[in-house]
């Protein structure tokens, strides 16, 4: 699944208010532009038709013609042509300079007479309009910011109780059985969020709770009636009177009361590792775990065990579930070992190696930590050490390899 | 020796109470947590085997009710819960010992004698079977006052005989008594044979006799003739 790039929510919002407001400003500020030149154009343009109208009308009375330069210019002239608009540059007396002025030239038959009618008014200069709407500009940029501010801080207090809650749904862990308990809140969307982590949490720590104790429950109540029988087939052995036959019967029956016991507390193990209530990590030495094990199995087997290293591993670490890997992967080698072979332990800064001999690869190295899984179906195994091992790594963050190399069944732990 | 037991379940109770009765203890029994209560503020115990789930409360709660009282009575925890927690909480209580269920009533029997020889309630610390003497402070076995060097397994399989004696110990018993859960890695327990042998050759000759074989079966240690 393509991941979107994550962007803070209080960023976006506010990058994008930004970004659309500037845009709407910049054009908003253009069209003020052209539309206040083409209203001052267009009132100029109806002002000077009224003073020709005017003039118009004074010559029209009496013949007088008018000529105030450089506002009105009339002279007589032989013939009619069309009525122009245009922009010139005049001298200007009052100002002593050359200005931009509009003219409006119009021909009128008078009496007989053609008469060129010149009316003229200062034009306006766009860059004074420029600069008007510069400095509105700038007015409404300072308006803007301040608002942007406000609405920054307003959005932010608004978020609050999300991102307060946001950080507390973050800090909750099932284990610690506490439920989630969010600040109120005024307003309601926040609040209905709220009630449905709250329903779902608290859901998820009773679900949790209830597995818990109904792993234990099911180990109470599997052990007990293992406990009878083996209290009883244990009784029976010092009565004298059992025949042989009846012994090795007794036997047979104890040594799979104890399989179905082992299998019981291996299963509750995988439970509990998967439920994480493994959680101490203290730092603890491997290599030290490690000896006690290899001790313990002392005399199990006549295989040798040869120590080609042993460097010490200080890693963080649940001594208990450091142990249960370390007697698993012996437990494994030792049973998967040919009588005329050896096994081979080795330790080094953050790996923990151990091989056994074997004729052959393992046939399907993938199923390798499946439960229940069995290379030798001749082999009397429950099937579930190297699926602990490989689960107590996974939650831990540990990893471990198996490959097959010289004739030998190698498994390499490597510590995070 | 008199024992209190306080297991819920009576089946498991009576054997427990069968069993213990061989080594004429006298056993009394609690069937659940107000009964255990009031026996333990009438009478007095040497030792209490405490189930942790009763029925009517929780064994811990009846392990705090005794420290709290003072009273110094060694107490070995017998529990169907396997977890570790479990385990540290009743040790940490004052419980002495922690035994899991399933268990051999042999291995309850060896867990009650260790308890009792601590130096914390006055035992004797030290084992004795005729001219075997067993100083389990210093670790030491001796043979007519002869010191004799044994491995660990060897010294734990002598000891584990003698507090089990004249009793039938089946090669599955003996190996998972040394062993505990690691007696998986192998497929038989014919082995156990050579850790005999090795033992019976380290003791004298009227020792090693005492290692009797229970054809096809195991093993019994006894002066008696079989």
């Amino acid at each position: 699944m393509n991941q979107k790039k994550k962007v803070k929510l209080l960023k976006k919002t506010s990058r994008s208010f930004f970004t659309y407001s500037l845009i709407a400003m910049l054009l908003s500020v253009v069209a003020l532009y052209f539309i206040t030149v083409y209203i001052i154009k267009d009132e100029t343009k109806e002002s000077l038709n009224s003073a020709a109208f005017r003039i118009e009308k004074l010559i029209e009375k009496d013949g007088t013609l008018i000529n105030v330069y450089p506002i009105i210019n009339t002279e007589k002239v032989f013939a009619l042509k069309v009525e122009k608009i245009k922009d010139t540059l005049l001298y200007d007396l009052a100002e002593e300079e050359i200005e931009p002025y509009t003219e409006l030239t119009k021909y009128k038959e008078i009496h007989g007479n053609v008469y060129k009618i010149s009316v003229r008014t200062k034009a306006l200069e766009l860059h004074d309009v420029l600069q008007a709407i510069i400095l509105s500009l700038i007015i409404f940029l300072a308006v803007f910011s301040s608002l942007y501010y406000l609405n920054k801080k307003k959005i932010e207090s608004v978020w609050k109780p999300f991102f307060d809650n946001l950080k507390k749904i973050k800090e909750f862990s099932v284990q610690s059985n506490q439920s989630i308990n969010f600040e109120d809140t005024n307003i309601e969307e926040f609040s209905e969020l709220n009630t449905e982590i709250k329903t779902l949490t608290d859901k998820v720590i009773a679900d949790y709770e209830n597995l818990k104790h109904f792993t234990e429950d099911i180990s109470h109540e599997i052990q007990t009636p293992l406990a009878i029988i083996q209290a009883k087939i244990d009784n029976s052995f010092d009565e004298n009177q059992i025949s042989e036959k009846q012994y090795s019967l007794l036997i047979d029956i104890s040594n799979n009361a104890r399989r179905l016991a082992t299998l019981n507390k291996k299963l509750i193990l995988l439970a509990k590792i998967e439920n994480q209530q493994f959680k101490s990590s203290d730092r603890i030495n491997f290599t030290e775990v490690l000896k006690k094990s290899i001790e313990n199995f002392d005399g199990l087997s006549e295989l040798p065990i040869l120590i080609k290293e042993m460097n010490h591993i200080e890693i963080y670490f649940d001594e208990y579930l450091a142990r249960i890997i370390a007697d698993n992967l012996l437990s494994n080698a030792i049973k998967y070992t040919p009588t005329d072979g050896k096994i081979t332990i080795e330790s080094t800064n953050n790996q923990f190696i151990i091989s056994n001999t074997g004729y052959e690869s393992i046939k399907n190295p993938d199923k390798l930590y499946n439960r229940f899984y069995k290379e030798h179906i001749t082999k009397k195994s429950l099937g579930l050490g190297l699926a602990i091992v490989k689960k107590i790594c996974d939650s831990f963050g540990h990893s471990i390899h198996y490959s097959f190399d010289g004739n030998m069944h190698i498994f390499k732990l490597t510590f995070k | 020796m008199k024992i209190l037991i306080a297991e819920d379940e009576i089946i498991l109770q009576e054997s427990i109470v069968k069993f213990l009765k061989r080594d004429a203890h006298i056993c009394e029994t609690a069937s659940d947590y107000h009964e255990a209560v009031s026996k333990i503020s009438i009478y007095e115990y040497d030792l209490i085997l405490l189930d942790i789930n009763l029925i009517t409360g929780s064994g811990l709660d009846l392990l705090k009710l005794i420290k709290r009282e003072g009273k110094k009575i060694p107490i070995i925890i017998i529990s169907a819960n396997n977890s570790l927690d479990d385990k540290i909480e009743g040790l940490d209580l004052g419980a002495d010992d922690y035994l899991t269920k399933p268990f051999h009533l042999t291995e309850l029997n060896s867990r009650i004698k260790a308890v009792m020889r601590r130096g914390k309630y006055d035992g004797d610390t030290n084992i004795n079977f005729n001219e075997i003497k067993i100083n389990t402070e210093a670790i030491q076995a001796y043979v007519n006052n002869k010191s004799i060097q044994l491995t660990k397994k060897e010294y734990d399989l002598l000891v584990y005989f003698i507090t089990n004696k004249n009793r039938v110990l089946s090669k599955e018993v003996i190996a998972e008594h040394l062993w505990g859960d690691n007696i998986d890695a192998v497929d038989n327990f014919d082995f156990i044979y050579v850790h005999i042998n090795h033992l019976r050759k380290k003791l004298t000759e009227v020792a090693a006799n005492y290692i009797k074989t229970v054809y096809r079966i195991g093993y019994k240690f006894t002066d008696e003739d079989m």
